[in-house]
């Protein structure tokens, strides 16, 4: 710590100020120049139409789970991929330094680290996990079935009566 | 140039053949599980797939025997007979378990795929359990094969008692693993390090003593619940009954021995008596006793619980907690030891122990999945009534199982239970004595619920009709490989406990033959 200098942290800094004068400006924009419609559900605590009064004790979809978890995937992956990233240079240097190859099994390892990731994705993709609506699509697909039988249908009494 | 920097980062040493077997067990378990998500409906190509792949890993694991230095990657994984010896028995469980479940997965709708996946990511972090001579490698290895198990026992998912299971374990396994997280800090605060063999250097001086002992009470709770001693057995009868049968066989066997192995690497390698030393002494002294005192505690508790069920699979349960205790009788036999030699013989045979547990366990639930038909409906005693000539193949082998549990003369248990008992009668002292003399003493309250098992199946008249279940080839193979396991143990032992003692690398001993 003997060579701490406050101005080494001036980019953070910076980052703050950035990001908080983008979440107010952008409050302030859409409060200045957006349209209003007062409708009682625009009113409501949650715009997002959820209810904000009755029981606690909803039940949500098990998708929303598998999302969390492959949220979590992702997360971790650059959570690791970070560090590894700003270790990347020094080990890298330090391989031309001494002989031994630290950049390479970093490098290595790095890669061992995403192919586990991809398996993982492909195992989750092939579950069927980001196919949200196979339900409906599958009484979409019924729903079309029959309009085009029954407008066949139509056609050939059409093609009778003539 | 750069000192400071290459003084920070040691040399990697890389040694990819040391953790092959573990390599080649998770490999298998990702080949299982794309092979499964491609070909859904495929029942028996992953259970040929994984116990190919358990073969390889059990044949590199065993020719590391006599070879490699003992420890790589900086001392994160050992390669001593303790690694060698429970991974063995580990990779053994691991391939009897799917050849048992064949049964399972035939007549029931369960995703067969994921769970021979899961058996071998379970088994990859249980290897790493025993390899791990780091705490950091451990605990790793604990959630691994924790979070596997977790989902196992709660594989069949439209039934509640197999919820219930998953439920409670998964609960009561990750509070355990917090208290095993925290010993670990506690230790590391007091040592200055994870690494098992330095803390053993360290620990005759260490920062705060203090945080030596508090650390090393958190650490009995985290192993002892995964070993199931008491008081820390609650979960055990509840989870064990609830999971599937083959599951239940593998949790009693695979986890159980895998947290023996990184107990027994913790504390008899990890804090070992140092003379002269007041803390390390005093720490010594405490665990050995606090594992004395829970080893009687397990055995008599485990044996007088498992006498008043009616359930088979419960009464397993307990006899799994009771065998957890005379395994700690060895355990703390390792602990007293004078000189490295009896130290190793006496791990030897907890790991012999544990081998001869797995074997007839691991038959005992293979004949209760098989019985237990569909959703494991019949595992009362009073589902065995009189099936003994009708069923002759079932019932004597189911016999011959619960001997060898007993420890019947010939059979794989009583070598197993006299060289756990050995060590820690030649250590001459009050206590050990008395211990020994309480599992003895265990050993005969067993019979009664063992024997009960036998005179059911033999002299009880059925009431309900008997249809016999149709054994499929893996349940077959399973009853061979255990029944002529439980004789080739108990007749021709000698070779094997042998083999566990061997040192993996030349030492000097090795050079004096």
């Amino acid at each position: 710590m003997d060579n701490f200098n406050i101005m080494d942290y001036a980019p953070i800094g910076v980052m703050f100020l950035v990001a908080i004068g983008f979440a107010v400006s952008q409050i302030m924009v859409t409060q200045l120049i957006g349209p209003r419609k007062r409708t009682a559900t625009k009113l409501m605590p949650y715009e997002c139409g959820k209810d904000p009064v009755g029981s606690a004790r909803d039940r949500f979809s098990i998708k929303f789970y598998t999302v969390a978890v492959i949220f979590l995937l992702f997360d971790i992956e650059v959570l690791f991929m970070v560090p590894f990233a700003v270790a990347f240079k020094k080990l890298l240097q330090m391989q031309q330094v001494t002989s031994i190859s630290y950049g390479t099994i970093a490098f290595v390892e790095i890669l061992v680290f995403i192919a586990t990731l991809v398996v993982g994705y492909i195992y989750v993709w092939k579950k069927g996990t980001f196919d949200w609506g196979l339900q409906a699509r599958a009484e979409a697909r019924a729903e079309a079935r029959a309009m085009v039988a029954a407008k066949k249908a139509e056609l050939a009494e059409l093609r009778k009566a003539a | 140039m750069n000192t400071i920097l290459l003084q920070a980062i040691s040399n990697p040493d890389v040694n990819l053949q040391a953790i092959l077997p573990e390599t080649i067990v998770a490999v298998t378990g990702i080949i299982v599980m794309l092979y499964d998500v491609f070909a859904p409906k495929q029942k028996n190509v992953t259970t040929v797939i994984s116990l190919i792949g358990l073969a390889i890993a059990a044949y590199f694991m065993y020719s590391m025997w006599g070879g490699g230095p003992t420890t790589s990657w900086n001392g994160m994984i050992a390669n001593d007979p303790l690694r060698i010896s429970f991974s063995l028995v580990l990779l053994f469980v691991a391939a009897v378990t799917i050849l048992t479940s064949t049964v399972w997965s035939e007549r029931e709708t369960v995703p067969v795929g994921e769970y021979h996946a899961l058996l071998l990511f379970a088994t990859f972090g249980s290897m790493f359990m025993a390899s791990g001579n780091d705490f950091v490698i451990i605990f790793l290895g604990l959630e691994t094969l924790s979070i596997a198990t977790y989902v196992m026992a709660g594989l069949r998912k439209s039934d509640l008692k197999s919820n219930e299971s998953a439920m409670k374990y998964f609960i009561l396994g990750s509070f355990a693993s917090a208290f095993l997280l925290y010993g670990m800090a506690l230790i590391y605060g007091a040592t200055g390090t994870t690494n098992v063999a330095l803390i053993a250097e360290r620990i005759a001086s260490p920062t705060f003593p203090g945080l030596l002992l508090m650390g090393g009470a958190m650490l009995v709770i985290g192993f002892g619940f995964k070993v199931a001693t008491v008081p820390f057995h609650v979960w055990t009868p509840d989870v064990y009954e609830g999971a599937p049968s083959p599951v239940t066989g593998f949790m009693a066997a695979g986890p159980k021995a895998a947290a023996f192995a990184s107990f027994i690497r913790v504390f008899v390698i990890g804090f070992p008596l140092i003379g002269g030393a007041t803390a390390a002494g005093y720490l010594h002294e405490s665990w050995v006793t606090a594992l004395a005192v829970m080893a009687m505690l397990t055995m008599t508790v485990g044996n007088i619980s498992a006498i008043v069920q009616n359930n088979v699979k419960r009464m397993l349960a307990y006899s799994s907690i009771s065998h957890a205790g005379y395994a700690m009788v060895g355990f703390v036999g390792a602990g007293v030891a004078k000189t490295p030699e009896v130290r190793d013989a006496a791990i030897a045979a907890v790991a012999f122990y544990l081998l001869t547990y797995a074997v007839t366990n691991l038959g005992a639930f293979s004949i209760i999945s098989l019985v237990g038909q569909k959703n494991d409906r019949r595992t009362e005693f009073e589902d065995y009534n009189g099936i003994g000539f009708k069923s002759p193949v079932i019932a004597f082998s189911l016999s011959l199982f619960m001997l060898s549990l007993l420890g019947l003369p010939m059979t794989a248990g009583f070598i197993g239970k006299v060289l756990v008992f050995r060590p820690a009668l030649e250590a001459g002292s009050v206590m050990l004595t008395t211990m020994v003399v309480v599992a003895v003493v265990n050993t005969a309250i067993s019979a009664y619920y063992y024997l009960r098992l036998i005179v059911v199946m033999f002299f009880r008249e059925r009431t309900t009709d008997w249809s016999e279940p149709k054994m499929p080839v893996g349940v077959a193979a399973v009853l061979l490989i255990t029944i002529i396991g439980v004789f080739y143990f108990g007749l021709f032992s000698g070779s094997w406990i042998e083999k566990f003692v061997t040192p993996s690398a030349p030492t000097a001993v090795q050079a004096a033959k």
